[in-house]
């Protein structure tokens, strides 16, 4: 009896031998964000920004630059920089330059998604530019670069005008069949961060972008949505611009397709948003439901024309941001989708926005 | 031995027992030929005056017969019984060989006051005291009921002390009464000072470390645990009782619970089951997030945590260590030192641990809020015995995270539930309306639901009578 009552003691002594995954907080160099740029000579350089936790310190932040041929073997050269223990279980945000993401990034998503530390939120935003430079940067009335373009795209996000894209989204649409994955550009705007527009890419490849103001647009067209503002110039009276802007935005999303028989398909694509008006410049009275019904059809018709462009720039770039492949799929069986070529059908296929818009209030007094 | 002719029963064989006791006080009235023999501090001074004084020394001899056989005079017809009479607070009077014993018990005691330990807002404000009947009257007062059913047993070799057993008949499980009384019974040792000492007499694990008997200083908990159908030992010169069989989740009930609202009650209930996870967890935590698992610190904690770490010459789980040891010290002194100094050190010790320590480099501020916040949350725990026992579990858990981290934590209170499972409170589950699962008794145990609805006994106390309250027509 006191034998079988030592076993489990015995186990739990063996466990101590894990002692030396202790992991003191303050000995660490905690990376945040991390960015990525492709060198001339086809190597990588590495920027870390870890944040300085001794308070009588003036900086907040430690930066490590190196230059490697990956990115763990870039960690291992920034142990030889510090005193501190590099570790990635705190990384938020990776940012990659241009350059890279134009070559590719599916082998350091791959690298990334390989660490267990690393969680699968760590955000995926492309730099217009060197990231590394971006990230080097210290912009006057925010003292940690990488927080604050982690912060900007979290708020941003959270009003659909650009896809925060997370190291889940990312891996997830680029290994899936029939969607191209998204993600957010940012750019040095002198003494800002600007968001600069949503990057759309083929594969793993940055391929095309579209402005940040136009991403609303996309975002109605490529998901559901609970949130978001948009607002709409309706064209000039007497000199000046007629603006509306909806906010509290409802989108309902619908793809239909339809088979046309040897390999060509017909797509409709269904955005049905309802939203508040919180400015309106133009004359008529939209208390009147006959003028909100034209205001509501001019709004429908000034976004489909914004998404049909859209939607043909996409197919241009045979980038297939909206998941339509992933519609086309389901419609088929996997014989008939595998003999397929996605990506030569694309281009050809006749894709047709509709939009259907509600106007639910317009202001309180009016 | 003595000589036949030697009379057992003669005042010099009982003086001869109490050889060299200087309180006992010996009164003669030689006109009478009587003598009393008596413990002047353990008579009532009052009736000892109307009973003794006043009659003796106005009677003439040839009426003391005849007064002797009034019917407050119990005859004495051997010496054992007259020396125990005299050491429960009997006189005895001796006229011509023969000795009656008069009781006149009543020596000073504190009087009812409100109960320190178990204090609560509303609802009665009186506590036991340390006369076990003066205890029972407060109960009598309560249930006045000829079911209450009163046993009386004696307990330690030399202090002879009552036991007194009560319970309702037809309510309380008969065989839990005769299995408590067997216990009580079985009792060997010489004193008995205390109903704390009670309980770890008849446990059913003396060696854990959880109180298996809840013991309450409130005549109200009492009545309540009698009418439920529990069991309660009083012992005499004890200021507590004992109520069995207890469950694990009865000493997270406070008597307030009842007498405000429901929806308070539920709601304090809840509360106090939070304070239980928060005393075990939130040191082990913070020790097993610094040590091990930095990925698990939110962003905008990290900064904060890492800046306050950085000082500190210890791995965390001394220095969490070092401030429960500390917030220990301090709480014992308070509890040992008389009230006004109690105070002082209070502040004292506020600032030397929450100010001194952090600014000194010791501690970092994290921690002093992690360990201020689970010593808080160990006193919102209504009994102070099971309190006490998870301040203790803490430090294991402590160092259990110290050594393995978050795993450390899961393996702690995965034992602590083990162990409670297998605990056993007079043969019945110690984790009773859980484990066996019963329920209907959820809703008195996690929750303190309308009364409306409490209308059973608990399953533990294996009732046959389980219905407490009809449907109101």
């Amino acid at each position: 009896m006191l034998k079988l009552r030592l076993i489990p003691v015995l186990l739990l002594l063996l466990l101590t031998g894990c002692k030396s995954d202790e992991r003191i907080l303050e000995k660490l160099g905690m990376v945040q964000t991390a960015s990525y740029d492709l060198l001339d000579n086809k190597r990588l350089k590495v920027t870390y920004c870890v944040p300085v936790t001794d308070p009588t310190s003036k900086v907040r932040r430690e930066l490590m630059t190196t230059v490697s041929d990956s990115l763990k073997s870039a960690r291992l050269q920034f142990s030889l920089q510090t005193d501190l223990k590099v570790v990635s279980g705190q990384v938020r945000e990776t940012l990659y330059g241009t350059k890279l993401a134009k070559e590719g990034l599916g082998d350091y998503i791959d690298t990334l998604l390989r660490d267990p530390s690393i969680a699968l939120g760590v955000r995926v935003t492309v730099v217009e530019g060197d990231a590394g430079d971006l990230l080097s940067k210290t912009f006057k009335s925010h003292n940690d670069t990488g927080r604050y373009i982690t912060h900007l795209l979290d708020k941003e996000s959270y009003g659909n005008s650009v896809p925060a894209t997370t190291l889940y989204e990312f891996s997830r649409d680029f290994n899936d069949d029939g969607i191209d994955p998204v993600a957010p550009i940012v750019k040095d705007g002198g003494d800002k961060v600007v968001i600069e527009g949503v990057a759309m890419f083929q594969e793993d490849r940055y391929v095309m972008r579209i402005p940040a103001e136009d991403g609303i647009i996309f975002a109605l067209f490529r998901d559901d949505l609970r949130q978001g503002e948009v607002a709409i110039n309706l064209g000039d009276k007497d000199g000046r611009p007629v603006v509306i802007m909806l906010s509290s935005l409802l989108n309902k999303r619908k793809i239909k397709v339809h088979q046309l028989g040897d390999g060509r398909f017909k797509v409709d694509i269904f955005a049905s948003l309802q939203g508040s008006v919180l400015e309106y410049t133009g004359e008529e009275k939209i208390n009147e439901s006959k003028a909100r019904h034209e205001l509501e059809q001019k709004i429908s018709e000034y976004i489909t024309a914004k998404a049909d462009l859209m939607v043909e720039q996409m197919q241009e770039h045979n980038v297939d941001s909206l998941g339509i492949g992933t519609y086309v799929r389901n419609g088929l069986n996997y014989k008939e989708w595998t003999s397929l070529n996605w990506r030569e059908v694309y281009p050809e296929i006749e894709v047709k926005c509709h939009t259907k818009v509600v106007i639910k209030d317009y202001g309180k007094y009016s | 031995m003595r000589s036949m002719a030697h009379n057992p029963l003669s005042l010099e064989h009982i003086l001869e027992e109490f050889d060299q006791c200087a309180d006992l006080n010996h009164r003669s009235y030689p006109e009478i030929e009587t003598d009393i023999v008596y413990f002047s501090h353990l008579v009532d001074t009052a009736s000892f005056i109307k009973e003794i004084q006043e009659p003796f020394s106005k009677i003439r001899l040839d009426e003391v017969d005849q007064l002797l056989l009034q019917s407050q005079f119990t005859p004495g017809s051997d010496p054992k019984q007259v020396v125990v009479g005299i050491l429960a607070g009997n006189v005895a009077i001796f006229h011509r060989g023969t000795v009656c014993l008069l009781d006149v018990y009543g020596p000073e005691m504190r009087s009812v006051q409100q109960s320190e330990t178990e204090t609560i807002i509303a609802g009665p404000h009186d506590a036991f005291v340390e006369s076990a009947l003066t205890n029972i009257s407060l109960i009598r007062g309560r249930l006045k009921s000829p079911h209450l059913k009163i046993r009386k047993y004696a307990v330690g070799e030399i202090s002879k002390t009552a036991v007194y057993l009560l319970y309702i008949k037809d309510v309380a499980n008969p065989k839990l009464v005769e299995d408590m009384g067997r216990r009580i019974q079985s009792i060997e040792t010489d004193t008995l000072n205390d109903g704390g000492m009670l309980t770890q007499f008849i446990e059913d694990m003396p060696n854990s470390v959880f109180p298996q008997f809840l013991i309450t200083e409130r005549p109200d908990v009492v009545a309540s645990k009698l009418a439920a159908g529990r069991i309660v030992a009083i012992v005499d010169n004890s200021p507590t009782a004992i109520s069995a069989p207890a469950a694990f989740f009865e000493f997270f009930s406070s008597p307030d619970d009842y007498y405000q609202r429901w929806a308070l009650g539920t709601a304090l209930r809840l509360l106090r089951y939070m304070a239980l996870l928060i005393t075990i967890t939130f040191t082990a935590m913070y020790v097993s997030v610094t040590t091990f698992h930095y990925e698990m610190i939110p962003e905008a904690l990290l900064r904060t945590l890492a800046e306050s770490r950085n000082r500190v010459p210890f791995p965390p789980v001394y220095e969490a260590l070092l401030m429960e040891i500390m917030i220990e010290l301090l709480r014992e002194a308070g509890a040992r030192l008389p009230t006004k100094i109690g105070q002082t050190i209070g502040i004292v010790g506020g600032i030397v641990i929450g100010q001194a320590a952090v600014q000194a480099g010791l501690t970092s501020n994290v921690l002093i809020i992690a360990v201020a916040s689970s010593a808080i949350a160990s006193f919102v725990i209504p009994s102070y015995m099971m309190s006490a026992s998870i301040r203790l579990i803490r430090f294991g858990i402590i160092i259990l995270t110290g050594v393995w981290g978050n795993m450390g934590l899961v393996m702690g209170i995965a034992v602590i539930v083990i162990h409670l499972s297998g605990l056993t409170s007079l043969g019945t589950s110690y984790v009773m309306p859980v484990a066996p699962m019963k329920s209907t008794d959820w809703k008195d145990v996690f929750i303190r639901a309308p009364f409306s609805m409490l209308r059973t006994r608990p399953k533990q106390v294996g009732t046959s009578n389980r219905i407490k309250q009809k449907n109101r027509k």
